[in-house]
This record gives structure tokens, C-alpha cells and sequence, in this order.
């Protein structure tokens, strides 16, 4: 294929809105898609279904998941103005000093918080489910760093929900296609317990999570991690009363992918975007 | 040991009947990771010793057989109050 005749982009530059937020060029645009279409393979073999989760999350649900406990900091809100501002707005105020009204929801932070909360209540069967789900995610960070750190990205998860072994076994499966994927697109990956930006680092789960490491992250040489698996015990199950047949409270375990993470980490593999996009295209059609 | 079964049901309200002692307390969440600290400093004051943290495993704290052993043996039970 000829990548060149669909990604010129000839005496036009793209500028960033801001620290944190890339418009992706029409080259690194065909890289995330055509990763993503590759990453989707995870839910193609072991038959997830796609689905698609909301755009926002409620923050009582995600209060529920100790989520505000665990990441105060992450958190994008969606505020809206107040009807005292609106008049002014439209006669050509700047929105830039006026207060914003909490809606009650935030941006996600993951894509499975969303698929969690959707399940309330549910059983999901002796069998378990999966889901495999994409969305934009938002975190605030104290740095914003290319592709490698950004304010709003993607990312792609197969989710499960069943017993504790299947749980296990999806980790295996997850960390099985991470590497295998890996390869195919000339990508070195290593696997590392994960180090999760907890606010408090000594805290309870952070001390407890050091010992028993419950996510581990592939990481590209450098440093840059850009894959998952996570499991989270019974957890979710319990506090959203999702069961698992006669096996009670669900255990629940991901797979995770941070597309521009592998846009980036291509394109350190491979020299430019370009090659990386030839790369990419080649491992997909197997020559 | 009585002192800990006491709080994991405490902790655990809807739990019925006592706790086996291979029972996997880490697995099961009947210790939940936000009170893990808190558990530790349970054990402390039961054992009249520090845990360092650097040098115990996750095993050390899965189940109740071997709470017991690694950190309620002979010399720690002798300071549990009795009753």
C-alpha cells in the first residue's frame, strides 16, 4: 500500500490546543488506527463483544469504587456554567475566569470504569463475560510529555468478569497476546509489577499493592508503558453486587492498551512515523 | 488469634461462621487493601513486635495458619491477654 498518497498533508501545520493535547497528523492518525484494529484482536480471540461505554462517569459510582480515594488527583471534571453566566457569554464574555457548576460526572479515567458501573447488579454467569470496549480517557497529570503523557488518549480494554481462576487465566491469555503482538511489530517489550501513581504512596492499598502486585505493565525500552493486565480481585464484584453464578461476588481482571502509547513507542522502534506505519502495514498483511 | 478472626468479622459483616485457617484472606478480600495497615498494626500489638514490611511476603499474610505461625508464634502468644 501506498502510504504517502493517503497521509500528505502538504504546507499545512497542526498546532496543539495545549500542554497535554495533540491533533494527530495524518501518518501517526493510520498508525493509531491500524494498532487499535490490531489490538482489537485480543476481544476477537477470546470472543469479546464490543461495546461501547459512556462518555462520562458519575461520581457517586466511581466514589463506590474508592476511585477519589485512590486518585484525587486524576480526576477531569465536567463543569458546566451557571445560568447567572450565560447571558454574558453570549454577548462576548471570556469564559476563561467564570466558576464552574459540577454536573456530578467526570471524564473517564479507564475504559473499564464505565463497563463496571453498566453491570451493577448483574450475573454474569458460571461462564464469566467479557467485554471489550475503547474510549478516550482523561487524567490530570503534573507533566505533559508527547505521546508518552497526555492530557486525553485511548485506550482499549477487554474486560472480565467470572471466577477467580478465569480471572487468572485472562491476565495469562492478555499477557500472552501483549508479547505476541509485540513481536510482530518489531516492538521489545518488558514486564514489569506496575507502579500506580496512587496519591498516597504509602497509603494501605499502595503498601499492600508492593507486596502482592495485582497489575503488571509492558513497557517499551524507554520506559514508557503501553499495555496491562490488571486484576482486581472480587472487588468490583462486591461493590457493585456483580456476581459470578453460584461462585458469588464476580472476580474481575483487564487487559489494557494505550494506543498513542504504541504510536510512540513505533515510532522509536522504527526511526519516523512513516517506516513505523510501513511496519505496521506489513505485519498486518503478514508479508 | 482470637484478637484477629474478631476483626476480620468486624470488618466483614456479612460474613457467617468462623474462618477456615487456610482460608485465603488476600484472594477472598476478607483483609481489603485499604485496611491492610491497619491489619498489620493489629498484629503488632497482638505480638508486641514491629513488622517490617521489606521483609515479609504476601504468603505471610494469606491465610490464618500462617498469620499464626509467622507472626503469632510461641513467644507472641505468650502476650496475648488472655481471654
Amino acid at each position: 500500500m501506498n502510504t504517502s498518497s493517503i497521509t500528505a498533508l502538504p504546507g499545512v501545520e497542526l498546532k496543539s490546543p495545549g500542554a497535554g493535547l495533540i491533533t494527530l497528523d495524518p501518518v501517526r492518525t493510520a498508525l493509531l488506527r491500524g494498532l487499535d484494529d490490531l489490538l482489537t484482536g485480543l476481544a476477537a480471540r477470546l470472543s469479546a463483544p464490543e461495546v461501547l461505554g459512556p462518555p462520562l462517569l458519575s461520581v457517586d459510582g466511581l466514589a463506590r469504587l474508592d476511585f477519589f480515594r485512590n486518585f484525587p488527583h486524576l480526576g477531569v471534571s465536567a463543569g458546566r456554567f451557571g445560568p447567572d453566566a450565560l447571558d454574558g457569554l453570549a454577548s462576548g464574555g471570556s469564559p476563561q475566569d467564570l466558576p464552574l457548576h459540577p454536573t456530578g460526572h467526570v471524564l473517564p479515567s479507564a475504559t473499564c470504569y464505565g463497563l463496571l458501573l453498566s453491570l451493577e447488579g448483574e450475573d454474569v454467569g458460571e461462564d464469566g463475560l467479557r467485554l471489550s470496549a475503547s474510549g478516550r480517557c482523561f487524567r490530570n497529570e503534573t507533566h505533559y510529555d508527547g505521546l508518552r503523557r497526555l492530557w486525553g488518549f485511548h485506550m482499549r480494554e477487554v474486560l472480565y468478569l467470572g471466577t477467580k481462576d478465569g480471572a487468572t487465566e485472562h491476565q495469562a491469555l492478555g499477557g500472552e497476546f501483549v508479547q505476541e503482538v509485540a513481536g510482530r511489530l518489531g516492538l521489545t517489550l518488558t514486564r514489569a509489577a506496575a507502579d500506580d501513581p496512587f496519591y498516597d504512596n504509602g497509603g494501605s492499598r499502595a503498601r499492600l499493592m508492593a507486596l502482592d502486585p495485582v497489575k503488571y505493565e509492558y513497557s517499551a525500552p524507554d520506559g514508557t508503558a503501553i499495555a496491562s493486565v490488571n486484576r482486581h480481585r472480587n472487588f468490583f464484584g462486591e461493590r457493585l453486587g456483580i456476581r459470578a453464578g453460584s461462585h458469588g461476588p464476580a472476580y474481575s481482571s483487564c487487559v489494557a492498551f494505550g494506543v498513542e502509547r504504541w504510536v510512540h513507542a513505533m515510532i522509536l522502534a522504527h526511526g519516523t512515523a512513516e517506516q513505523a506505519l510501513e511496519r505496521l502495514r506489513a505485519a498486518v498483511t503478514g508479508s | 488469634m482470637d484478637q484477629v478472626s474478631a476483626w476480620l468479622h468486624e470488618k466483614n459483616p456479612g460474613l457467617d461462621g468462623p474462618i477456615g485457617v487456610d482460608e485465603d484472606l488476600i484472594e477472598a478480600r476478607l483483609i481489603d487493601s485499604m485496611d491492610f495497615l491497619e491489619f498489620i498494626d493489629l498484629l503488632e500489638e497482638i505480638s508486641g513486635d514491629s513488622i517490617d514490611l521489606q521483609e515479609v511476603t504476601i504468603d505471610d499474610f494469606r491465610t490464618l495458619a500462617r498469620v499464626q505461625e509467622r507472626f503469632l508464634g510461641s513467644a507472641g502468644r505468650a502476650e496475648v491477654p488472655a481471654g
